[in-house]
């Protein structure tokens, strides 16, 4: 399965995906999405599913699902928009509290055993050289983090400028 | 000079970002900064606005900045009333034992100065951040607080003197290895005992392939 993170209204994301492929998982912004609040309670109350009920509460399970998941953001200081942000702070279900070490570095051990493929599309008129040196390395992190088997990111000046890329990097 | 320091932690009690909080009003003097949380209120965004020194103190969320940080730091860094003569510092804590692993979020936050058009002062990343308030009887710059303490009189000294210092990044003065056997025996099995669960129910899931 895909899955499609992404903060386009649904004009530009018809522009973007005139047709859809398959049978995507879309994640997009309906506007109820409340922030994680460090409460760990997907974690050590209801392992693997967020307690907040708006219905972004299983991205812990949808992201198991995946075989890719790709990111669509507008850059932000060299990192996702606050929406898409908010996704992946309720996304920590998808790993367990516990620790593993990767190149001499703590992190969560996973709590699925399938990974999927990550790809990030960043979009804005001006991001700079700093922030796209940063975006990268955040995704890089993210891969390691989220136990991702592959991870690529690229940037484009607008939302026109993406049109037929994604999927295609 | 109006200090204003944003607890940027988006937990509702008690926090590691405001323990730190805590510890570097210890240094500044409580009466020269005012601790804002990430209100989006008129009143309280014109006075952070005008500061003459912002901080912004909060957890690492999936390798930067909090998402709800991160909606308060666009609206701020778009005012027009922003003073461009503010001197921004941060200290930013995460859940893994590397306080290194804090760098992502700090480049963030200097690249928000150059969007804002404000001068960056410091950032501080300190690691193992839930194991803070279990050593917060420990007097700054002794035992387990030893690098804590002398970073955030570094912070403390550069802020009241609105010059730029070197980014920090430490975690505590304690083994590795022992930080994680406890965090799984003191931290998290504790609190799923309190909720009913086993070790074996935190789990759940682990054998989806």
């Amino acid at each position: 399965m895909n899955v499609i993170i992404h903060d386009l209204t649904d004009l530009q994301f018809q522009q973007i995906f005139p047709q859809i492929i398959g049978d995507p998982r879309i994640v997009s912004n309906k506007g109820s999405i409340r922030n994680c609040i460090g409460c760990f309670g997907c974690w050590i109350k209801t392992p693997g599913q967020c307690v907040m009920k708006d219905g972004y509460e299983n991205m812990g399970s949808i992201l198991s699902q995946a075989d890719t998941v790709t990111i669509i953001s507008k850059c932000y200081y060299g990192g996702y928009s606050p929406f898409v942000k908010n996704v992946l702070d309720r996304s920590i279900p998808f790993l367990l509290p516990f620790f593993k070490m990767i190149d001499n570095e703590t992190h969560h051990k996973p709590r699925y055993k399938k990974s999927f493929q990550l790809s990030v599309y960043f979009y804005g008129e001006y991001i700079t050289p700093s922030e796209k040196d940063t975006a990268e390395n955040m995704v890089s992190r993210n891969s390691i983090n989220f136990n991702a088997s592959k991870h690529n990111v690229a940037f484009f000046n607008s939302i026109e400028q993406l049109c037929g890329k994604v999927g295609k990097q | 000079m109006n200090i204003s320091i944003i607890n940027g932690s988006p937990k509702p009690g008690e926090s590691t970002s405001g323990l730190l909080i805590k510890y570097l009003l210890q240094e500044t003097g409580e009466s020269n900064a005012q601790v804002f949380k990430c209100s989006l209120q008129a009143t309280e965004l014109a006075e952070i606005a005008s500061s003459d020194v912002l901080v912004f103190v909060f957890p690492l969320y999936v390798d930067s900045i909090p998402s709800q940080l991160l909606q308060f730091l666009i609206i701020l860094g778009e005012r027009k009333d922003l003073n461009h003569d503010i001197m921004v510092y941060c200290v930013v804590n995460n859940g893994f034992f590397e306080g290194t692993q804090n760098y992502i979020a700090i480049q963030q936050m200097k690249n928000w100065c150059v969007a804002a058009n404000l001068k960056w002062g410091q950032g501080v990343g300190i690691g193992a951040g839930e194991m803070l308030p279990f050593i917060s009887n420990v007097p700054l710059k002794h035992g387990p607080n030893k690098k804590i303490g002398y970073a955030i009189s570094d912070l403390a000294t550069n802020l009241l003197n609105r010059q730029p210092g070197k980014d920090i990044f430490i975690s505590p003065n304690w083994p590795r290895f022992l930080w994680r056997i406890q965090s799984t025996r003191f931290f998290w099995m504790p609190r799923a005992k309190s909720n009913s669960l086993k070790k074996q129910d935190l789990y759940q899931g682990t054998k989806r392939s």
